[in-house]
């Protein structure tokens, strides 16, 4: 087979290979939150502004990695949706703007341990600070009614981190979620509590 | 200064950084059965994960590729490389970045992106290093001796230019204030996807497309189906990003227009393994088998055809429902960079090791050695993470199960994992004695000339 002359160029091969790539890295990185604003823009959502506190909760979170165990989106799946719900409710799948007010995402992409995108105000922050310092043996007031199985848990210990700072993070942990209000009671009154 | 160097500095210096990254690696699979080993901050899974990440695809894997190329470019082009200070100068530059952002990963100092950990100023580094390394390639390429260019030379000029693009997307533009939420996952999945696909596939191809000819003295099975594997793949790659939030919160036709690119993945793999195939296909029978290097070289592009199989299928909505978020994934990340690239970087260092040296591969027999425990190790490697991802992701399914329940179930995949990832570690032992001792050792026949001469 005769050689095409592309082959004979640096200029034209090199050129020829950025152009074609260009194509797909245009509409994959800058076009899609030209199409769809949610990207960026809440629109008519009520979207979380975090506190000093939580922005050094969202620092410890990130400098400590939680993200490579723990994913923060509920997909757009029954089984998903069931299993991080609440007292029967299901948890409401995860939308692009309430994302909108967090410089870095923890979407994640490995689910070692559950996902928390709507773990906020699903446990006392006395529960998050006996989980932070010994996820296998939580004493007795946190004694977990599937006993055995909550030492199959391979959650590293975070007992490292100062008070001040399992305050600050757990104070991020409770905001997950809140951006829909979808714990109500029967009467429809929004039953987060989060600073319990 | 003496042709050469910075490829033996490169090639050197990645061996050993395997070695750092496959004890991360155990640590870490030790950590998943007793989490209780070392539980210190600066010791903790989150953190020996991001190393063992970033260690082994910048310090390891993308330094033994860009050492093999530095020693293949000018061999190709019939020239020398165009500046070997330069490349000398990047090598070390290169090297005391990555010490550097190993150690801001160990305090914590990390960006919030998935295989781009380290940090900004690191980053700012690696692109300086990445500019050295692309002067020293189209140097080179400008003053070759030979009219066209060959295919290895397509793929590692391609990954030269899309690197770039995807590196700087990833790590830097990322870190701008107005990048955030979706917006900001979007880009690092276009990094992360890309960071597989237009860093290492390339190089690992470039590096395979010269290696295999040349091991088994026998052209390439057909120039038409270079072409195609490398003008498809430097389109639909780049498109596939968001195949990592199919489900999630992100645009329903963004995430199918990264499915339908990535099963069009298939069309540029499957010519270019093809392409592996026939060649070996068509190679005298004798070159097939002899040493570690056909061997490692057919194993890998063997991993590489599973790798771009479940590449594709993973993709699709209802596979992508069980597989996504588990062991599954790990085991597919793993066949691509350990199976696939690294199987092909070590094919290429025991091929130039001896050539830089002067001299025959220290060990045949261990080399051999080194291929068996590893791929024999590495199978049951990948396929029981795939194993205990399925499981995890049908125990998932029923509500009934709680979290740790579906952990609980896992136990045994994970002593497993530890256990065979021990074996790749073994052969990685025996791999680093046998380079070394072709680089540094005494030979028994020169010590019996020696000996003679006395």
């Amino acid at each position: 087979m005769k050689k095409p002359d592309i082959e004979k160029s640096l200029i034209l091969t090199a050129l020829g290979a950025f152009l074609i790539f260009a194509v797909g890295a245009v509409m994959t990185t800058i076009v899609p939150p030209m199409v769809d604003k949610s990207f960026w823009d809440a629109g008519e959502h009520d979207v979380h502004e975090y506190t000093e506190q939580e922005l050094r909760g969202i620092a410890i979170y990130k400098s400590q990695g939680c993200v490579y165990c723990h994913t923060q989106q509920v997909r757009k799946l029954a089984s998903d949706q069931r299993r991080y719900g609440w007292r029967l409710v299901e948890a409401p799948a995860s939308e692009s703007w309430e994302y909108v007010n967090d410089k870095d995402h923890f979407l994640g992409t490995k689910r070692t341990g559950p996902d928390l995108a709507r773990v906020g105000g699903k446990y006392s922050s006395e529960w998050h600070w006996a989980h932070f310092k010994d996820p296998r043996n939580m004493g007795e007031k946190f004694e977990s009614p599937n006993g055995a199985y909550q030492s199959a848990s391979i959650m590293p210990s975070f007992k490292y981190l100062s008070d001040d700072e399992i305050k600050d993070l757990t104070a991020y942990i409770q905001t997950l979620g809140r951006n829909k209000n979808w714990r109500k009671d029967a009467d429809g009154n929004p039953l987060n509590d989060y600073e319990q | 200064m003496k042709q050469d160097t910075a490829a033996k500095t490169m090639i050197i210096s990645s061996v050993l950084f395997f070695g750092l990254a496959l004890t991360l690696g155990l640590l870490t699979a030790l950590k998943f059965i007793a989490p209780t080993v070392g539980e210190i901050e600066y010791l903790s899974l989150p953190r020996m994960r991001m190393l063992h990440t970033n260690v082994n695809l910048y310090a390891w894997l993308l330094q033994a590729n860009m050492g093999i190329l530095f020693w293949i470019l000018p061999r190709i082009l019939h020239t020398k490389l165009f500046s070997e200070k330069l490349g000398v100068a990047m090598a070390v530059l290169y090297n005391l970045t990555l010490l550097g952002g190993a150690v801001c990963i160990v305090l914590g100092k990390v960006q919030n992106v998935e295989y781009g950990e380290l940090p900004l100023v690191i980053d700012i580094l690696i692109v300086i290093c990445w500019v050295m390394f692309a002067v020293n390639v189209f140097g080179t390429v400008a003053i070759r001796k030979v009219k066209y260019l060959y295919v290895s030379v397509w793929y590692t000029l391609g990954a030269v230019i899309w690197t770039t693009f995807v590196y700087i997307t990833g790590n830097i533009i990322t870190a701008l204030p107005m990048v955030t939420g979706i917006n900001q996952a979007n880009l690092s999945w276009f990094f992360v996807h890309n960071a597989v696909g237009l860093i290492f596939t390339p190089m690992g191809v470039a590096m395979a497309y010269y290696l295999i000819p040349k091991q088994l003295n026998t052209p390439i099975y057909s120039h038409k189906l270079s072409m195609i594997g490398f003008w498809v793949i430097s389109f639909v790659y780049v498109w596939t990003g968001a195949h990592h939030m199919i489900h999630g919160p992100i645009s329903h036709w963004l995430q199918t227009v990264a499915i339908i690119f990535s099963f069009s993945l298939i069309i540029p793999v499957i010519a270019v393994i093809t392409n592996f195939f026939g060649t070996f296909a068509t190679a005298p029978r004798s070159t097939r088998m002899d040493g570690p290097i056909p061997k490692l070289l057919m194993m890998g592009t063997i991993y590489y055809i599973f790798t771009c199989l479940q590449g594709p299928f993973q993709a699709i909505r209802a596979v992508n429902e069980i597989t996504s978020k588990t062991d599954w994934v790990v085991g597919h990340a793993h066949m691509a960079l350990f199976g696939a690239f690294s199987f092909y970087a070590m094919a290429g260092i025991y091929y130039i090791a001896p050539k830089l040296t002067g001299r025959e591969l220290y060990s045949k027999k261990m080399g051999d050695l080194h291929f068996w425990i590893m791929t024999l190790s590495s199978i049951p490697f990948f396929a029981v993470l795939w194993i205990s991802g399925v499981i995890q992701g049908f125990a998932w399914l029923n509500p009934e199960n709680t979290f740790v329940q579906t952990l609980a179930a896992l136990k045994h995949a994970h002593v497993m994992r530890l256990v065979t990832g021990g074996g790749i570690f073994a052969a990685y032992v025996l791999f680093l004695y046998n380079v070394l001792q072709t680089f540094f050792g005494k030979y028994a026949d020169e010590a019996d000339a020696e000996t003679i001469s006395e």
